[in-house]
């Protein structure tokens, strides 16, 4: 590449030609560019999430109750023993395979139906997208309270619609241990299978026509069609729901926490609500960020490692290319 | 094109669950405002609500000071509290119990000495300012104190054929059985809160072992006494008997179906509960209450030390932050004037803790009077022990008592969680 005859080169700008990079020439920003866009964000990230997670991993080493100065009574690993053998964490990590499990099974393939019906064309079609979406627009914990008036024992919506039907429900929706955390998923299903199944639908309309049309040429039945075109193209779009829902569910907190405080006696319990209570509530903020600590692995582990195996395909080109440029 | 977004995705998932570190660690909610004085109090609830937006405003007035008053209720001001707390910045003025959770954020620098700073004080029966005195000094003043008893309709009682209250913990099963043989719920509780339910544990040790053996415990860090489990048996045989409203796992406190609603619409017989639940009946379930609502201690348990005049029992009362102007120390003073303060017990029918009672409530509401009444005749009283201990320890006794009542602990599982925190504390 030569430099000075590029014709890329603003001839507005003689003065600046001699000296610099050919970098610049070739479209590329240079330092000061990349340092001025880069650096809020950066700055933020580090301040706002790095900077946390260090003093976050810091604090986890200690007992320490979060009032005044620093923290100063090191107990090494003791927190993350403890960790290990608190039945209420390893509780939570069951309720979180639970639901991620359900959502896999249940929830994804629910959306990934309602997208493919929502595709076709039929009169009214964009009302209920609209109508499928609403839900995902309330609030967390606006949801959560809505779903307590609508789960109160015997006078609630749930109780009263059942006993018009002529069921006198003994139905502890919420305060029985061994259902509640299926009426939770219910509710998580309700709340984000419009989200869901948006994205599905994106992804089924960023299939051409043209391939079905040939399909159908070639004499392939819908079946087929579906088999061989939907399911293979919508492909990316999967593993990213997936992966959000998984992340999603890694944090759940508002809703649950304003439903049923994890209760009764921990049985819908998560890990942000444990980490909460015991920070917050018991003052051992050694404990609680051990904890934080620990669901941020599971993050970051999940995370690298779906990205590495399951969205390597999606991703080429934005991870490995960036180096081999120039 | 949705490549080029899953990188930064990635970035955000994995910080995310760091930005849950980041509020542990670092954020805080505060009372940060333009108003020199923010008063954080838990009377969210009207009469009172209003009752105390006024003393700031007419306050704020005569001094030239502007408030910031932010009503919260009961349980959400506990986590604010929190939080405030480890960010090192409490509202100038802020509701309080006293106790471990007082004596902690003392030890943490951010309560103000209000020893002899004020005027009113001597106002103020001492026995009503033993919860916030900590080490000799006050930290907090009461603006009342009572006590945990147990609330009944005397109507559902007649119903089932009792005429006079249990005096005793094998009355008091009976009792149950027969309000349950009536088709009646014998208790209301708000069992996802926890604290309605660590009153049961707290009151069958006070009969058991006695104020001294329970003193005595919490000064070794040691519960495991045999009274401390037989207690917490007591606590299962009752829980066996199917006592509560149904769905009461997951009800609260406070919400138009908890305890209190529940109790104001007549249908749960009696709850265990502290001086403001008749008012606080009214106000949740937006009815008059029970007609008749009678009021008797927590009964004895045969072989126990303890006697029905040692109540469990606390108050209700504010500190000040350490940097709080001195306007808010004459505001605390401005609320003990005596028009002001009988205005207050009068409207929101608390107990008074002045030392001459009819001087600022000549004629008290009948349910304030029976409350007044067991004070006066109190050989004893002992905080609420979620209050009483550090947070760390109140919480799990809470959370134990909890288990016990849910069948998912039995009474050893629970002394050792309680000695277990203990130790960790030491």
């Amino acid at each position: 590449m030569t430099t000075t005859e590029s014709p890329r080169v603003s001839p507005g700008r003689p003065d600046r030609r001699e000296g610099k990079s050919p970098r610049k020439r070739s479209g590329r920003p240079g330092a000061g560019t990349l340092a001025t866009f880069i650096a809020p964000g950066l700055v933020l990230f580090l301040l706002f999430v790095i900077l946390p997670v260090l003093f976050a991993a810091y604090v986890a080493f200690f007992r320490w109750n979060g009032l005044g100065g620093v923290p100063t009574d090191f107990v090494g690993l003791e927190n993350f023993r403890n960790l290990l053998q608190d039945e209420v964490f390893l509780g939570d990590l069951w309720r979180l395979g639970l639901i991620v499990v359900l959502s896999l099974l249940v929830q994804l393939p629910i959306s990934f139906g309602l997208a493919m019906l929502l595709h076709q064309r039929f009169p009214g079609r964009t009302a209920f997208r609209l109508l499928f979406f609403v839900p995902y627009v309330l609030t967390e914990a606006v949801t959560a309270v809505l779903f307590r008036l609508v789960f109160s024992p015997r006078r609630g919506f749930a109780d009263s619609l059942l006993a018009n039907l002529g069921v006198d429900s003994q139905v502890g929706w919420l305060s029985d241990r061994e259902i509640v955390m299926f009426v939770i998923f219910g509710i998580l299903t309700w709340k984000f299978f419009g989200f869901h199944m948006i994205l599905f639908l994106a992804g089924r309309q960023n299939i051409p026509d043209e391939l079905y049309e040939a399909a159908a040429i070639d004499g392939a039945t819908g079946a087929q069609a579906f088999r061989s075109i939907t399911l293979p193209l919508m492909g990316p779009t999967v593993r990213m729901i997936v992966f959000l829902s998984v992340i999603g569910t890694v944090q759940l907190f508002d809703l649950v926490y304003v439903l049923t405080g994890g209760g009764p006696f921990h049985a819908s319990e998560t890990l942000a609500i444990t980490m909460y209570e015991q920070g917050f509530q018991r003052n051992q903020i050694g404990y609680a960020s051990a904890l934080s600590i620990a669901m941020f692995l599971i993050s970051l582990v999940f995370a690298l490692f779906y990205q590495r195996f399951v969205l390597n395909r999606d991703l080429q080109g934005s991870i490995t290319t960036a180096g081999n440029r120039s | 094109m949705r490549n080029p977004l899953l990188r930064p995705r990635a970035l955000v998932a994995a910080g995310a669950a760091a930005a849950l570190a980041l509020t542990a660690a670092a954020c805080g909610d505060s009372g940060e405002s333009d108003a020199d004085i923010t008063w954080w109090h838990i009377q969210n609830q009207d009469p009172l609500m209003s009752t105390w937006q006024e003393f700031a405003d007419d306050f704020g007035a005569e001094h030239d000071v502007t408030f910031d008053v932010q009503p919260i209720e009961n349980q959400a001001f506990k986590d604010r509290m929190g939080t405030a707390s480890q960010s090192g910045d409490v509202p100038d003025i802020f509701h309080t119990w006293g106790g471990g959770v007082l004596a902690e954020q003392v030890e943490a620098g951010l309560v103000q000495d209000l020893t002899g700073k004020l005027d009113c004080i001597d106002q103020i029966n001492p026995i009503a300012l033993e919860p916030y005195t900590i080490d000799g000094k006050l930290y907090g003043m009461p603006f009342d104190a009572g006590v945990v008893g147990f609330w009944y309709n005397m109507d559902l009682f007649a119903e089932a054929g009792i005429d006079a209250p249990p005096a005793t913990w094998d009355e008091f099963l009976a009792d149950v059985q027969a309000l349950k043989d009536a088709g009646i719920a014998p208790i209301a509780l708000a069992g996802a809160d926890q604290w309605p339910g660590h009153y049961y544990w707290t009151y069958l040790a006070m009969r058991t072992v006695g104020l001294d053996g329970l003193e005595a415990a919490a000064e070794a860090g040691d519960f495991s006494g045999d009274g401390f489990v037989q207690a917490g048996q007591m606590v299962a045989d009752l829980a066996a008997l199917e006592p509560f409203q149904p769905g009461f796992e997951s009800a609260t406190y406070g919400e138009a179906d908890g305890q209190s609603a529940v109790m104001g619409e007549g249908l749960a017989a009696m709850e265990l509960m502290g001086q403001w639940a008749p008012q606080a009946q009214r106000d949740n379930s937006g009815t008059d209450g029970p007609e008749n609502l009678g009021f008797f201690p927590f009964p004895t348990v045969e072989g126990g030390v303890g006697t029905t005049t040692e109540w469990l029992g606390g108050g209700n009362g504010y500190a000040v932050a350490a940097d709080a102007p001195d306007e808010a120390l004459d505001f605390l003073c401005y609320f003990m004037e005596p028009e002001n303060y009988s205005r207050a017990i009068t409207e929101g029918n608390l107990t008074p803790v002045a030392v001459d009672t009819a001087a600022v409530a000549p004629d008290l509401n009948e349910d304030t009077q029976k409350v007044v009444d067991a004070l006066a005749t109190a050989t004893g009283t002992q905080l609420y022990l979620d209050q009483a201990y550090p947070p760390a320890i109140g919480g799990v006794i809470n959370e134990a008592t909890e288990g016990l009542i849910l069948g998912q602990l039995t009474p050893d599982d629970f002394v050792s969680m309680v000695n277990e925190a203990w130790a960790a504390e030491e």
